[in-house]
């Protein structure tokens, strides 16, 4: 089963090389028919057209870029040597020899090993269960064909998902491991794949886990002081305090994250702003956001009130054209031809 | 009359595996009474020792080990960072 499946990652290896190597020939496509525009573009002095041209030459590089090196990473990849069937059953005495046990699993075709409890800052994440899914060794190039699962887990926050700094969902990050591992699993080297992923789960790397040891337990809300863990906090930038999402907003003016409290809402459009994009208005004081006063720095009420006290002043006086014909009590009156 | 005193150094077969970096696994050719110690240090040079596990013929080996013909070495460091791998 697991020579079959490493047999079956040397012909994956090379579906997976010709799909590459096609998405890096219609990076070159798109490169050459802007480098066709661009050469137009200055021939003929459209000097804007070309620095668009260029914008987009200049973002299109990162993704050609990215694109070679998957190209050439897999094109200088040695070819596969498939282990003998005596490798195989020595990688897996040596499994047993260096983690005590291993579990087989015929139904579900997996291989696991239990690593003892990781300890990381004297943070506790319990034991861990690596689960190799042999059928999946195949599809190494589309997915990741082993799981982490927590056997005591002690998640982040209040994000369940992450149950060490590098695994979220299940799924390792191997980072300067990723190559090492691949190749282990492309030889059928179990043993070197279980250590290396050991390794990784008892290392901690401050610069890119997915939730730091220092935030492990989640951040308060400064308001309601529930725990806000991941990318769900907002930082006020007056009274510097994180908080929920449901204790923060932003001002409907210049976008800046706010809390609550620090925001103020204008009593005539109802939205939330920020102290700087607030003001009073000239006539009756109140405050409002910007964007409710007019340029004279009233808001609509008192403009309302100025233009109509302004048409009153306009309007003539009636009283004084306005004749009586007919008088409630009897006598004469001069009526006009 | 004349003598001849040539020292010929006999190499040997080994297989090397590193697990560091972007991995290594192939045969080498390394002179006789090389020890693991010597041969870390050749191949791994300016790396810590204790940072790695090292076994021969997938057991672990005093440093002082000489390696003999058709040994199979392995190098895999014991902390590997994780990461998100970001595009």
């Amino acid at each position: 089963m697991i020579m079959q499946s490493i047999y079956e990652i040397k012909k994956n290896r090379l579906h997976h090389l010709r799909n590459k190597f096609t998405e890096f020939i219609c990076q070159c496509n798109k490169a050459t028919k802007d480098s066709h525009l661009f050469y137009r573009a200055i021939n003929k002095d459209w000097l804007t057209a070309a620095e668009n041209i260029k914008t987009r030459l200049n973002r299109n590089l990162a993704e050609f870029t990215y694109h070679l090196q998957q190209f050439k990473y897999l094109a200088d990849s040695d070819e596969i040597k498939l282990p003998k069937f005596s490798d195989v059953f020595a990688e897996l005495s040596q499994i047993e020899q260096d983690f005590g046990e291993f579990r087989f699993d015929l139904n579900e075709k997996t291989i696991s090993v239990i690593t003892d409890p990781i300890i990381l800052n004297d943070i506790h994440f319990g034991a861990f269960e690596i689960r190799l899914c042999i059928e999946q060794i195949s599809q190494l190039y589309c997915e990741s064909p082993y799981i982490i699962i927590a056997l005591e887990p002690n998640c982040a926050g209040p994000d369940d998902s992450v149950t060490h700094p590098h695994v979220r969902s299940e799924k390792l990050c191997e980072g300067d491991g990723h190559i090492s591992i691949r190749k282990a699993l492309e030889q059928g080297r179990l043993s070197d794949f279980f250590t290396m992923v050991i390794s990784i789960l008892q290392t901690y790397n401050p610069d890119s886990p997915y939730v730091s040891l220092d935030e492990w337990t989640g951040i308060p809300c400064y308001d309601c002081d529930c725990i806000i863990g991941g990318d769900d906090h907002y930082f006020c930038e007056y009274c510097s305090q994180d908080f929920c999402p449901q204790c923060s907003t932003y001002c409907r003016i210049c976008d800046l994250t706010i809390c609550l409290g620090c925001s103020y809402e204008c009593p005539s459009c109802n939205e939330y702003a920020c102290p700087d994009c607030i003001t009073k208005c000239k006539d009756c004081e109140e405050t409002f956001c910007k964007d409710c006063l007019t340029e004279e720095g009233l808001c609509q009420n008192c403009e309302d009130n100025r233009k109509e006290n302004d048409n009153d002043q306009s309007k003539p006086n009636k009283t004084e054209t306005c004749i009586a014909i007919q008088p409630n009590s009897m006598g004469q009156v001069n009526i006009h031809a | 009359m004349f003598t001849f005193n040539l020292e010929r150094k006999i190499r040997m077969r080994i297989l090397f595996i590193n697990n560091d970096g972007s991995g290594f696994a192939d045969y080498l050719e390394i002179a006789e009474n090389t020890s693991v110690e010597q041969f870390f240090k050749i191949k791994m040079a300016g790396a810590d020792a204790s940072n790695y596990l090292i076994r021969v013929n997938r057991q672990p080996v005093p440093s002082v080990y000489i390696l003999q013909e058709n040994d199979r070495i392995t190098i895999t460091p014991t902390k590997i960072e994780g990461a998100v791998i970001r595009l």
